[in-house]
């Protein structure tokens, strides 16, 4: 049915592109992309004798959608899917092979390094960044001053987090200190919670992807802090069964302390404008700090007939213009070579989430969903079990065994 | 010469001939609809099946290799063991909360026509806005059950009921029956109604009680209303998804994983198209043999040759 559906609509699609004479691309992206890359297109198609299709599809189904598409002939030209995807789209071969193509960008060693590297298969690049999503640490200034806490000193280990969550939590009522949504949102707490151990130089997966690795004296202690919060009552309760619905909770005006995306500064600053909020870099268990490479990278479709102009598209997101109308709407630079012209005259705090790129990490794996973004997988149950759970050591050693199943059952 | 009576019995030679072409003309839709939308796709089923099919690339024939894995998928198991003690229950609770009322809205006083609206109304809610209303309802910071229990000094602790499986289990029971007994209510109620008066009235008169006459007149004349409703009942439990993915994403913990919920994780968060129709095809077989089971039982004893 869905098959048919999309042929459908595909049909369509194609019967509206037949009959212009410039190059007339295709493209898919993820839906909650937001306005700057919509902006970006809009920016192209008027400026320029090639057209731009942009067809949104929810998140959840990009890949569903993908893969029948190209199963009934139908493939978009190209895609900004969720940049931990380019791997396994790669290894299945379905993606156009950018390699000479993006080492000849000037700017190539200037992009984005995590979603380069996501990108890479087999040394091959396939994808190439479009937007950059870092995670971050946010605090709420008016929260801060009514605790007696200095609202402009940004916290930097996690003792002063919790400390500054008790005080915040002693405001009474409904004001809590801290939030997460941990209840099954692995891809929440990969974004957010991880780089408490990165920045103290563990993860959770070896580099090459092959052995789980969740089980570290950092882990535990990330854990720990995490547990000690919900135990001292500075979560909401809701937090136990938050799958990702309220992710942007600190925007309720009534959570002191979250880690958020980047992407929620200019969410924050627009829709939210009460919200008066300072960003830092999220501190790891030791104090250093990390963040999460998250956002979209840019792939193109094998066989397409516009590979052409699909790269002459991605070559205007990546000069100043188009990555200052992805900034003016959101999305942090791409290009780390123009990233001050690009963020200037724009919110400082931008500038935090910038800094998170050079630092921050994405984990490389072909089994993404299953290992980590699934509410069902074995990250969501750990994070889950181990900090609102009875038992922490059958949590590590759970999660850890099926991590270990699933990557050794795909190897074969 | 052929008389009115040789031409009756040609008529009647020629009609029992296309009788069996007739037939099949009329059942002819009905059948194009079932090959289309039922034995082709459980056929494919079955092809994919034997093939380890990912979302994205080629397919590969691996013979009964999914059939094998299956019997040593502990999740697998573990979504069994879940779905039937979630069917167990449910239709446990269901028929004990439908039944009385259905014995309450047959008789004829004021208000039934009420009772029978609002009990019946939650049916016509869609079971996916029904678990969106209800996340909503039990929220421990922004729905109402929880701070309004909290407000009346019910309780001096919000707990949060998702998070915790006895808990969340029971509110989503809660919720199906809240959603379902209305409909198997109006079920049983077809079967009373259709119980002839007179019987009721001649057990009457000969003195048997009332709980005599609903143990020995009603059930047993209800037997193929209530074998109705319970099929129904099982078959919609054991295919339970919407609540369990909507109102706690499986969770806590993946306690809450049924089968349909794991075929679909195979299917699409794993991209494991194969595996998922293997799961699909062993679903069938045991819902094909609970409901052989059900008739088998419901025949049994029955006073027919």
């Amino acid at each position: 049915m869905m098959k048919r559906l999309l042929a459908a609509t595909g049909l369509i699609s194609l019967c509206l592109m037949s009959g212009a004479s410039a190059a007339e691309i295709s493209m898919w992206v993820r839906s909650g992309i937001g306005d700057s890359f919509k902006k970006v297109v809009e920016a192209y198609n008027a400026s320029h004798d090639d057209k731009v299709t942009m067809t949104e599809v929810p998140f959840s189904e990009l890949v569903q959608k993908y893969a029948t598409a190209i199963a009934g002939g139908q493939a978009p030209d190209a895609l900004s899917m969720d940049l931990i995807y380019t791997p396994a789209f790669a290894a299945a071969g379905q993606l156009e092979d950018l390699t000479d193509w993006a080492k000849s960008l000037p700017y190539f060693n200037s992009l984005s390094p995590s979603h380069v590297k996501l990108g890479t298969y087999q040394d091959h690049i396939y994808g190439l960044p479009l937007s950059v999503e870092t995670s971050v640490f946010a605090w709420n200034k008016d929260l801060y001053k009514k605790a007696g806490l200095d609202p402009d000193k940004a916290p930097a280990t996690w003792d002063e987090i919790t400390s500054n969550a008790e005080k915040i939590r002693a405001l009474g009522g409904d004001t809590y200190g801290f939030y997460f949504s941990g209840g099954g949102c692995g891809g929440c707490m990969i974004f957010t919670f991880t780089p408490l151990t990165w920045g103290a130089g563990a993860d959770i997966l070896s580099a090459d992807g092959k052995k789980a690795t969740l089980d570290t004296p950092q882990m535990r202690k990330a854990v720990d802090i995490y547990r000690n919060m919900v135990k001292k009552d500075l979560v909401p309760a809701g937090a136990a069964s938050d799958t990702g619905a309220n992710f942007l909770s600190i925007s309720n005006g009534k959570i002191g302390q979250q880690s958020i995306g980047a992407f929620s500064i200019g969410t924050l600053i627009t829709q939210y404008p009460d919200i008066h909020f300072g960003v830092t870099l999220i501190p790891s268990v030791d104090g250093k700090t990390s963040s999460f490479a998250g956002g979209d990278n840019f792939v193109i479709s094998k066989g397409t007939k516009k590979l052409d102009a699909v790269k002459k598209f991605l070559e205007y997101t990546y000069s100043l213009d188009g990555q200052k109308i992805m900034a003016k709407y959101g999305s942090l630079p791409t290009r780390g070579d123009i990233a001050d012209q690009v963020l200037q005259g724009l919110d400082p705090r931008m500038q935090v989430g910038l800094k998170a790129i050079s630092i921050a990490k994405t984990p490389y794996t072909l089994q993404f969903n299953d290992l980590i973004n699934s509410a069902n997988g074995p990250w969501a149950g750990f994070t889950n079990a181990a900090i609102f759970g009875d038992n922490v050591d059958s949590a590590f050693s759970n999660a850890q065994s099926e991590m270990q199943s699933i990557i050794d059952n795909a190897q074969q | 010469m052929a008389g009115p009576e040789a031409i009756g019995a040609l008529r009647r030679r020629k009609r029992r001939r296309h009788a069996g072409w007739h037939g099949f003309l009329y059942i002819a839709p009905a059948m194009a609809l079932v090959l289309v939308f039922f034995v082709l796709p459980v056929l494919f089923t079955g092809w994919m099946s034997l093939h380890n099919w990912p979302l994205l690339g080629n397919p590969r024939w691996i013979g009964f290799g999914n059939y094998t894995r299956m019997v040593s998928d502990v999740r697998f198991m573990a979504a069994l063991r879940f779905t039937a003690y979630y069917t167990v229950i449910v239709t446990i609770v269901i028929f004990a909360v439908a039944f009385p009322l259905a014995l309450y809205v047959e008789k004829q006083r004021r208000l039934v026509g009420f009772y029978r609206t609002i009990i019946f109304l939650p049916v016509v809610v869609g079971l996916a806005t029904a678990s969106l209303l209800w996340v909503w309802l039990v929220n421990v910071d922004s729905g109402f059950f929880v701070p309004a229990a909290q407000a009346l000094g019910l309780i001096d602790r919000r707990p949060n009921l998702l998070a915790d499986f006895d808990t969340a289990f029971a509110t989503i029971v809660v919720m199906v029956v809240w959603k379902i007994a209305g409909f198997t209510m109006i079920i049983l109620l077809t079967g009373l109604q259709a119980i002839p008066s007179e019987l009721t009235e001649a057990a009457r008169i000969d003195g048997a009680r009332r709980w005599q006459r609903f143990r020995f007149l009603t059930l047993p004349l209800m037997r193929r209303t209530i074998a109705l409703a319970l099929i129904i009942s099982i078959t919609g439990s054991v295919l339970a998804f919407d609540q369990f993915y909507i109102m706690t994403s499986g969770g806590p913990q993946n306690q809450m994983i049924s089968v349909v919920y794991y075929i679909f994780n195979q299917s699409f968060v794993s991209f494991n198209l194969g595996y998922g129709a293997a799961l699909s095809i062993a679903l069938l077989v045991i819902l094909v043999l609970i409901s052989i089971v059900q008739l088998w039982l419901l025949r049994v004893g029955e006073d027919r040759p």
